[in-house]
């Protein structure tokens, strides 16, 4: 038996952290800003494999054990966390280099892809 | 069958072609050598020499055609056109109509040569002018030897290619090119009729070969189609035949200039004297009623398109001759006579005595071509006026002229015992007495006889009136101021400013640098106008012109007489009758007087001649009541201006409408607009790139958003992922 | 490696070659261009006596296969409707060479854009699968959409856009259709093919369209129409006047002609074999458009003040005949319409050449630029009368037999009721050369009669002897095709008369290029004269030997078809297997 939270608070918590992250993004016009955004969905996302690593629910109804690994949840987070890190990496680099051209790092002046 | 005496034909074809080219080829050195005067004479003779060899090779030949019994020979030299449908060889029919064809040609062909050697001498392309002439004459020879209807149709198209060169032979005016291209495209209407007859024959034969008497792949070829329509087109068929001899028929009327394709031929009048003489008076049109005695078989078959021919035959006839009063162009007079005298012919042949036709085209060839020469000679004397009316009195001056188109006037009136007489009178006794050309069972050729002999009364006065406006009368020439222009002389520009706008570098020798041009300048020779002043005499032609008018008006007297002794000439040209018979007796002309055919046309005769005097010289007060009539008839009754306008301006107009309206207006638009429509959608797609980054997430959003929902829509379906 | 490969890829090596050489040695590459342009012209000389012109079958054929897989295999051939068409494209590309020797700008890529072109023209003409046909047809586009592009007029950028677009725009549709055919043989074969002459052979034993009947209509008009556009037909010619017009010289010389007879040969390749029960059935429609295609082009073309405009709406006019010869089905027709296809290119390529040469020195094409230069350039102008009356078709020039011929076919099949076709649209076809005559005297008379008055033609010198060489070479194929046409017929025929009676007879009946046994009577007799015939041994109550298929005029005597029955033949007749 599975004591703590039950999932569906930790799931509920993902969604939040999730939609809170979407939202920022297309408000906010500040790119630090939607990187952190950015992060707050990538972290629900690794809080929803936790969870759902946590509550066994990957092989639940299941007959076989055997082939399913308990590690897939965290296995994914790490690689979240990998693309994460290497995201951030490469976008705070463009956002200086275009703070140093303008000055400005509003998203919404950033429109040189219009047709 | 041993043709090998016929196989010298090839000669009568092969002597203008190397002469025209000689022409081209030798002209410039020769001249550039002897000088002009000398050059001139030395290509003159180099050009009458050819005719006149093909003429002694055509007496030749046609010598030994009189002594065979079938007079029918057929020469083969290679195979045309071969394919596995229709073999046309190139092939030379030798009988009694080509080679009395040959002799005209070339025998009245090489009397015109002599002439234009020395009404042509102060022309500056003298050589040019005889190429094309040599040429006319091979194309015509052409077109009388041929045997099948292809081969005629080279020599028809080549003869009609002469003509457009020769009438626009002064191209500097450009209204004498604009008469070339009518003569051309006129006659190419006719060419249109005669193909479609031409196909009509080769398939109908073909689909039958089968049932054909005579079998061969040579559909086109006389010697298979005539014998085998005779046999093939009766019954339910019967209608083949008149389609077909009417499409011919179209094509006669193209070149033979009847109604409504004469349009070309007053205007043609735009060529030298000699060319009028040739190809508008004694050859090319008469090609027309020669390709009717070809295929006269079809015509005889066919009651319907013999009608037709007599009636626009005569239509034409007297609708020439109503225009040829009100004209005063000396040319002009004898253009329309051309058109009415062809129409005697065609009157002939549609009554089914096709040798009439054919004899007064012998005759008239003699006659017009004399009487087209002797206006040369005239304009020649008079320095190239050409309007009647500064002429009079011109018989004391230019006595041989006057006499030998005296005869040739008398000829052409009718008067017996000179040439014209005869063949009229044959041709209105065989239109009198016919019972083939009917429509729908009525004959229609009695009516057509009637008013031929109104006609040559009609012919009698123009032609009086012709001849009294210039050899009688007052001399009105006397009274023109010195600076009379010429009609048919080339105009020489002398003061157009040279241009040394800029070309650029001349990097490849384009053009001619300021020395050359002078040197140019210096060499060309110059034509001299020279006006006829009030005390200036016309002076009689040279003896190179007017030999052969002697020549011709010894012909024009006895030709007739000659030709119509006990029916000579009608058994030369068909030895054995008619395949079916046609002619009839001829009527009393008036019942119950017993009046003969001879006397009526004598007294039409005499009596056109005595108004043509008494109206010409004496009846100007009448002039005025009939003043609407003249106008009318001078303006060919508006028929002309009506289809150059319709067919010039109008086909402007609508060619411009259709460019503009409906390939630019419409295809292009249709084009341009796809075109467009690809461009638009992208601008419409262009849009949605707004450049706007939050904009670009949001939709991300929604597309995931949307993925997710179908791919829970998808797993609900299948049951909830189990 | 067959002569076929050689004689087409010949000028790419010579663009290869030309493309190592530096762009300043301008004489070089021009000797070195002409060269391969003759070489080209020789070797494509020595397969005309090799010919045999008394089969239909394809000669010389190199067969390699490429792409097993999805059936493309590199298979060449020439038979008779090809076998012309081969020298015409080498010696018209060597005089365009020959006369492009007054290019002066960027020589290199010119002369490299022409060989180039050279091989693709080639290639068309030779190819007997699909795709490899289809590869060489879009291959040409490209040369000559870059040669309008770059040495064109002012319009050159709307023209050589619109020219490339619109042709691809057409041929894309046959690809689809070339796809189609695959599929549909494959059902057949059960092994992937774009050889025609294996598609063929199911179409003449009626197995590839046996159950797919209905899907013949769209798969052959999708051939139509990209040949349709290449032709070019009404209404799909607007192309060709903004491209000829813009382009230089020698591209308009290959444009007129070589690519227009692109699409005439494809039709004579594709849509006649191919398709035996449309092509009979939308004749008339076709028919339309060729007759419309005379008479609009000659009406339009009088209107025109641009005098290569003028020639190229008289393109459309002569490709017009091209086109009822063909719909005619007839024997006389087809073969009217396979040397008319000759005759043009001939013809209107002396035109555009000559017209370039005068191009050359005053550098307008308007008509009111001109007039009486017949004074100041009288060897020009007596070359160039020559030359149009080879286009108006007068009888000894050679645009006589092709027109005379086409007219006469297509009238043989409308008096007999066939396929749909009257006699009245032979007639009307037949005006068309009552506007030719109209619309090129009067194109000759303002530009050579009348007074000299513009004071920039003054000084025009005659043509060299260099340039009176080039269009000699034009008039003596001139005279040679309206003389002795017997030369350029006789190897066609047996090719023409096969290919019309895989298009018209039932199947059974119909002589396949797979098989060998097939043949054409060619015998003199004109009543068995083009009859087909099967030689091979009857096997047990297998197919007759005797003559099984329809032949020409003479031949068609001996069918129910004749004067007295004016009921529509099953188009499909002929069988009189017993």
């Amino acid at each position: 038996m599975i004591t703590g939270a039950p999932l569906i608070l930790y799931l509920a918590l993902g969604l939040f952290m999730f939609t809170t992250g979407v939202v920022g993004v297309i408000i906010r016009r500040n790119p630090i800003v939607v990187f952190m955004c950015i992060e707050l969905m990538l972290n629900s996302v690794n809080l929803t494999f936790l969870a759902f690593a946590r509550y066994g629910l990957w092989y639940q109804g299941t007959t076989d054990h055997g082939d399913i690994s308990i590690m897939n949840g965290p296995m994914m987070i790490i690689f979240v966390m990998a693309v994460a890190a290497a995201e951030v990496a490469v976008g705070l680099g463009i956002i200086m280099t275009i703070f140093r051209l303008r000055q400005d790092i509003d998203v919404d002046d950033m429109n040189l892809l219009k047709g | 069958m041993d043709t090998s005496p016929f196989n010298i034909i090839i000669a009568v074809l092969l002597l203008p072609l190397v002469g025209s080219f000689l022409q081209v080829a030798l002209g410039g050195p020769v001249i550039r050598s002897l000088g002009v005067v000398k050059g001139r004479k030395a290509m003159g003779w180099l050009a009458v020499l050819p005719i006149l060899a093909a003429f002694i090779v055509g007496v030749y030949v046609t010598g030994q055609l009189a002594q065979t019994t079938s007079r029918d020979f057929s020469v083969t030299y290679f195979d045309w056109i071969k394919v596995l449908a229709i073999r046309i060889p190139f092939e030379l029919k030798i009988d009694t109509l080509s080679m009395t064809m040959v002799l005209v040609i070339t025998g009245v062909g090489s009397l015109i040569h002599l002439y234009a050697t020395g009404y042509m001498a102060e022309e500056t392309d003298y050589p040019r002018f005889f190429s094309y002439l040599n040429l006319f004459i091979a194309c015509m020879l052409i077109l009388v030897l041929g045997g099948n209807l292809p081969m005629t149709f080279i020599g028809w198209e080549g003869v009609g290619l002469c003509s457009y060169l020769l009438i626009g032979f002064w191209y500097k005016d450009v209204a004498n090119s604009k008469a070339a291209n009518k003569a051309f495209i006129v006659n190419r209407v006719g060419d249109w009729g005669l193909t479609l007859g031409m196909f009509l024959l080769a398939v109908s034969l073909a689909i039958n070969y089968k049932s054909l008497p005579v079998k061969s792949d040579r559909f086109l070829s006389y010697d298979v189609i005539l014998p085998n329509v005779l046999q093939l087109f009766t019954g339910p068929h019967a209608w083949m035949a008149t389609v077909a001899a009417i499409l011919l028929f179209v094509g006669a009327c193209g070149k033979s200039a009847q109604f409504p394709l004469y349009l070309w031929l007053p205007d043609a009048m735009a060529g030298p004297t000699p060319v009028s003489a040739l190809i508008h008076a004694a050859t090319m049109v008469t090609a027309g009623v020669y390709l009717l005695n070809r295929v006269h078989i079809l015509f005889l078959m066919s009651p319907f398109a013999s009608g037709v021919v007599c009636v626009i035959g005569i239509f034409t006839a007297t609708f020439a001759a109503i225009i040829a009063f009100a004209q005063t162009d000396i040319k002009k007079v004898l253009a329309y006579s051309t058109v009415s005298q062809l129409g005697y012919m065609f009157v002939g042949c549609g009554s089914g005595a096709y040798w009439t036709g054919m004899f007064h085209v012998v005759t008239h060839a003699f006659f017009k071509a004399l009487l087209f020469l002797g206006a040369g000679a005239v304009i020649y004397a008079m320095s190239h006026e050409q309007d009647m009316r500064r002429y009079g009195n011109l018989r004391k001056y230019i006595p041989i002229t006057f006499g030998t188109m005296f005869v040739a006037w008398l000829a052409i009136a009718g008067i017996w015992p000179l040439s014209g007489s005869f063949s009229k009178e044959s041709i209105i006794s065989a239109a009198l007495g016919d019972q083939l050309a009917a429509f729908g069972g009525s004959p229609v050729s009695q009516i057509c006889g009637y008013v031929a002999l109104l006609v040559a009364l009609m012919t009698a006065w123009y032609m009086t009136r012709l001849m009294a406006m210039t050899f009688w009368g007052p001399e009105r020439w006397r009274e023109l101021v010195p600076e009379a222009h010429g009609h048919d002389h080339a105009r020489h520009d002398h003061d157009v400013p040279h241009s040394h706008a800029g070309h650029g570098e001349d990097i490849h020798g384009f053009f001619f640098t300021d020395e050359e041009m002078a040197v140019r300048q210096a060499s060309e020779p110059h034509e001299e106008h020279h006006g006829l002043t009030a005390d200036h005499q016309p002076k009689e032609v040279p003896p190179s012109m007017w030999v052969p008018l002697v020549i011709l008006a010894i012909l024009s007297a006895g030709a007739g007489y000659y030709l119509n002794q006990n029916g000579l000439f009608e058994h030369w040209l068909y030895p054995n009758g008619l395949e079916i018979k046609a002619a009839g007796e001829p009527a009393e002309i008036v019942p119950g007087t017993g009046l003969t055919l001879l006397t009526v046309s004598t007294v039409a005769a005499v009596l056109g001649i005595f108004f043509g005097f008494l109206v010409t010289l004496k009846g100007g007060r009448y002039a005025s009541r009939i003043g609407w009539l003249k106008d009318l008839a001078f303006n060919q009754f508006y028929y002309d201006k009506t289809m150059m306008d319709a067919s010039v301006k109008g086909g402007g107009e609508f060619g411009r409408a259709l460019w503009q309206g409906f390939d630019v207006g419409v295809i292009d638009r249709i084009v341009n607009g796809v075109a467009s429509i690809a461009g638009g959608f992208g601008s419409l797609l262009r849009k949605t790139q707004t450049g706007f980054v939050r904009g670009y997430a949001l939709l991300m959003l929604a597309g995931g958003l949307g993925v997710l929902c179908w791919l829970g829509y998808a797993l609900y379906q299948q049951g909830g992922g189990r | 490696m067959g002569i076929l490969s050689i004689i087409t890829f010949l000028p790419l090596l010579g663009a290869l070659v030309l493309a190592c050489v530096p762009k300043d040695a301008v004489k070089v590459i021009r000797v070195l261009a002409l060269l391969f342009g003759l070489a080209a012209f020789g070797v494509s000389l020595t397969i005309v006596p090799a010919f045999n012109s008394h089969t239909f079958h394809f000669q010389f054929e190199e067969h390699v296969d490429w792409i097993p897989q999805l059936g493309i295999s590199y298979h060449l051939g020439i038979d008779g409707l090809s076998l012309w068409l081969v020298p015409l494209t080498t010696l018209l590309t060597v005089l365009s060479i020959a006369f492009s020797f007054y290019v002066q700008h960027r020589v290199k890529e010119y002369m490299l854009f022409m060989l180039a072109l050279e091989t693709a023209m080639l290639g068309v003409f030779v190819s007997l699968d699909m795709i490899v046909f289809y590869t060489f047809f879009e291959f040409s586009l490209v040369p000559m959409a870059l040669l309008i592009w770059i040495w064109g007029g002012e319009r050159r950028n709307y023209a050589a856009i619109k020219f490339f677009i619109y042709t691809f725009a057409g041929s894309i549709f046959m690809l689809v259709g070339m796809i189609a055919l695959m599929f549909l043989n494959q059902r057949v074969s059960h092994n992937p093919s774009f050889d025609i002459v294996d598609i063929q052979h199911n179409v003449a034993n009626g197995r590839l369209w046996a159950g797919a009947m209905t899907a013949q209509p769209f798969i052959f008009w999708s051939f139509m129409i990209a040949f349709l556009v290449k032709t070019p037909a009404f209404p799909f010619h607007t192309w060709l006047p903004d491209a000829h017009v813009e382009a230089p010289t020698a591209g308009s010389v290959i444009l007129a002609g070589i690519l227009l007879k692109m699409g005439t040969y494809g039709i004579f390749r594709f849509c006649l074999p191919l398709f035996p029960e449309t092509i009979t059935r939308q004749a008339p429609i076709i028919a339309w458009l060729g007759i419309i295609g005379i008479l609009y082009g000659a009406i339009v073309a009088a209107v025109q003040p641009d005098w290569k405009k003028l020639v190229a709406y008289s393109s459309v006019a002569h490709m017009g005949f091209v086109l009822i010869g063909i719909v005619s089905l007839s024997e006389a027709g087809l073969m009217g319409a396979s040397m008319q296809q000759l005759n043009h290119g001939i013809s209107t390529g002396a035109l555009f050449l000559m017209i370039g040469l005068i191009y050359e020195r005053r550098h307008t094409r308007l008509f009111k630029d001109y007039g009486g230069l017949k004074a100041q350039i009288p060897i020009y102008t007596t070359l160039f009368l020559i030359v149009m009356l080879s286009s108006v078709g007068l009888p000894g020039t050679n645009g006589f037999i092709g027109e005379f011929l086409a007219m006469l076919g297509f009238f043989e099949s409308g008096f007999n009721h066939l396929y749909g076709l009257n006699v009245v649209m032979a007639g009307i076809a037949g005006t068309g050369v009552i506007l030719a005559a109209a619309y090129l005297l009067y194109m000759f008379q303002q530009v050579f009669y009348g007074p000299n008055k513009n004071p920039d033609n003054e000084r025009l010198k005659d043509l060299k002897p260099w340039e009176i060489g080039i269009v000699l070479v034009f008039v003596v194929f001139i005279f040679w095709g309206g003389l002795y046409p017997n030369t350029f017929l006789a190897p066609m025929e047996a090719s023409v008369e096969a290919t019309r009676l895989m298009a018209i007879d039932g199947p059974k009946a119909r002589p396949s290029w797979a098989n060998a046994d097939d043949e054409i009577n060619m015998s003199e007799d004109a009543a068995v004269r083009g009859r087909f015939e099967r030689h091979h041994l009857p096997v047990d109550g297998a197919e007759p030997i005797h003559p099984v298929g329809e032949g020409t005029m003479a031949a068609l005597a001996a069918s129910p078809v004749s004067l007295l029955s004016s009921a529509q033949p099953n188009p499909s007749r002929g069988v009189t297997t017993p």
